[in-house]
């Protein structure tokens, strides 16, 4: 379960001040895929900034497995953000000169799995994704669906309880990004994990169990759920 | 994260950049090149100068004169009761039997031997040539290299040690067949009248025949003879002319090395210059270490060029992959590991460096060491001398240089904020 309790995110001081997030309150049940729908600069990503504990609000709590991540330390922070939650890019974020194994690797490794843990965990993910057969392919000879397709393989190997996806599909034409969402939805049903897709397309906010409109920094409104 | 893995990862992103990974660590493989070198010629030369030592000096022996000798400024009044002699460099105070026997009640001397330098006419051997030959007294505490024969403990009073060149000379078919044979040396009686010229047969029976050395300076010119043996002849010749007992130089042998120095300092207080053999070796060995000096500090500038070298890579590197830390830190990685990973490759980048100068060291030295020795005429020593502990701790030195060079761009890296870092597209 996430919580957001009150955050407000204010960027520049005095004449140049700009709310980016003001008074913003919504819970999120564990294992429900949500979106943040909002047009550009109406703080969807500042959202899911502040609720990954990349950013910090000026004030408000984020509680997530009971704790608030916004007072813990930097350290322990990192450490939540290796084991418990993962990462989706609208531009994939990929290494391109790595091999995909090492890319897939590269959460692991962070998050100090053991090298004789990680080749099981690997294999599985890109199966997942269906790209075993490029495992030592590098990342820059893929297609751009394979590369977001090794993204999700990236962000589920470690097993994450929360996934968040800044416009997953936005590089992507219709058909590639329909598979991703597949891929998306799937793993969120399959292995009961929260799905944050931040978005500014209707039709993929359509398939969430929850849409969260933001608007000029303030929730708009929240449609879907049991709230 | 594991430094192993970091290191791996480090590695990787710098073989993906071969070309500028390649350049970098070159700037540093000049210095380590140069530093190897001139540790190797340093150690070569302290070895050579050690050799030459031993070879030549007695490190139980001190050389004494009555005064340090001096350049003089001009002509010196003749006063009486001064015994001075005329020398290349003016005219110096001499050692009489007086100052001899001073000398031997010291403390610690067991010997004084005044440099006799028995002034000869010529020496003949199995084919009757005449040769010019210098007679040097045999010190059983000097390492000789023989061609033939040897000497264990001090040569008699009847023998004498040629040179391979004087024993080719004196019609010998080889060192070996001049061991055991006679050699006789003509000396004039220099207080005999012009009228009626006296000289003498000394005749000496070859104990062993020493060989070519690059590192005896007075083997080659000179032969040896017993401290006993020098005295006779320096009598013969010099017995009743007016610098006879009068020396220049005299040598004095002490108990032990160790107690050279305290000799030396009572000596001193006396009023006696006395050198001992360290003292020269100390001058020799301070103008090596010298030059070595300056052929580090080369070597000292080359690796802080590429120190600038190494921070200005490794900055771009963090300029072109601002993405891929803002992932790594958005993914948990801790900005210390961040940091890390930068330094770790700064690192990679000074082994690399560090390796192919001092390897390169290495090779270029082994290759021209021959050359070397043959053009100095050094035989088989070699002036270069390649220490694996002194290439370790360059290539450590320069591994931990290039992982404080790396230590600015890591923090920039360190520091970057991961939203600001995705958000570049």
């Amino acid at each position: 379960m996430i919580e957001v309790r009150n955050v407000t995110k204010v960027y520049g001081k005095k004449d140049n001040k700009f709310k980016a997030l003001s008074d913003v309150s919504f819970t999120i049940p564990r294992g429900a895929s949500v979106a943040i729908l909002g047009k550009s600069g109406s703080g969807k990503s500042t959202l899911m900034h502040i609720m990954s504990g990349l950013d910090k609000p000026e004030s408000g709590q984020v509680i997530i497995g009971g704790r608030n991540i916004l007072e813990i330390k930097q350290k322990e922070v990192d450490r939540f953000r290796s084991r418990t939650m993962s990462f989706i890019f609208q531009s994939f974020f990929i290494q391109a000169n790595e091999s995909c194994y090492d890319n897939v690797s590269l959460p692991l490794e962070i998050a100090d799995v053991s090298p004789s843990r990680r080749k099981a965990k690997i294999i599985e993910a890109l199966k997942a994704v269906e790209l075993l057969d490029k495992m030592k392919s590098r990342a820059r000879d893929l297609s751009g669906g394979q590369k977001q397709r090794l993204a999700v393989a990236r962000a589920i190997v470690n097993s994450p309880q929360i996934l968040f996806a800044d416009e997953p599909t936005g590089n992507l034409d219709s058909i590639t990004g329909a598979v991703v969402e597949d891929l998306l939805f799937n793993y969120n049903k399959k292995h009961n994990i929260t799905l944050v897709v931040v978005t500014h397309d209707p039709d993929l906010a359509k398939r969430c169990d929850i849409q969260i409109n933001i608007k000029d920094g303030m929730i708009d409104k929240i449609t879907g759920g049991k709230q | 994260m594991k430094t192993r893995d970091i290191a791996i990862r480090a590695g990787r992103s710098l073989k993906k950049a071969k070309a500028r990974t390649l350049l970098t660590s070159l700037a540093i493989a000049v210095g380590a090149f140069t530093i190897t070198l001139s540790l190797a010629a340093g150690d070569g030369g302290r070895a050579y100068t050690d050799q030459i030592f031993s070879s030549n000096a007695d490190a139980k022996e001190l050389i004494v004169t009555k005064e340090q000798p001096s350049a003089q400024t001009g002509p010196q009044k003749y006063t009486e009761n001064s015994s001075n002699m005329a020398t290349p460099f003016g005219s110096t105070s001499v050692l009489s039997q007086d100052d001899i026997d001073t000398i031997k009640k010291v403390n610690g001397v067991v010997d004084v031997i005044p440099n006799y330098n028995p002034q000869v006419k010529y020496i003949t051997g199995l084919n009757q040539d005449k040769y010019i030959a210098t007679i040097t007294i045999f010190s059983p505490n000097v390492t000789l290299e023989y061609a033939a024969g040897s000497i264990s403990g001090n040569l008699s009073d009847s023998e004498i040690v040629l040179t391979e060149e004087y024993a080719k000379a004196l019609g010998f078919n080889s060192n070996q067949d001049a061991i055991g044979k006679s050699v006789n040396i003509v000396a004039d009686k220099l207080s005999a009248p012009i009228t009626e010229p006296e000289s003498k047969i000394f005749t000496y029976i070859v104990k062993a025949v020493s060989s070519k050395s690059g590192l005896a300076f007075r083997s080659q010119s000179s032969l040896l003879i017993s401290e006993n043996s020098a005295r006779t002849l320096y009598d013969y010749v010099n017995a009743g002319t007016r610098s006879y007992d009068k020396f220049l130089v005299a040598a004095v042998r002490v108990d032990s090395a160790a107690t050279a120095k305290t000799v030396k300092d009572k000596l001193t207080n006396m009023g006696y210059f006395a050198q001992t053999a360290a003292d020269i070796l100390g001058v020799i060995n301070t103008f090596i270490n010298v030059l070595q000096g300056i052929l580090l500090g080369f070597g000292a500038l080359a690796i802080l060029t590429s120190v600038f070298g190494i921070i200005n890579t490794q900055y771009i590197s963090v300029l072109e992959r601002t993405q891929q830390i803002g992932l790594m830190k958005a993914l948990g990685m801790r900005r210390r590991d961040v940091g890390r990973l930068f330094k770790l490759e700064a690192a990679w980048i000074g082994l690399l460096g560090g390796s192919i100068g001092s390897g390169l060291a290495f090779i270029a030295g082994t290759i021209a060491n021959p050359f070397i020795s043959k053009a100095l005429d050094l035989g088989d020593i070699y002036l270069l001398i390649f220490n694996p502990l002194n290439i370790i701790s360059v290539v450590v030195g320069l591994v931990l240089v290039s992982v404080v060079s790396g230590i600015l761009p890591a923090r920039k890296a360190a520091k970057l904020n991961p939203i600001e870092a995705l958000r570049t597209e």
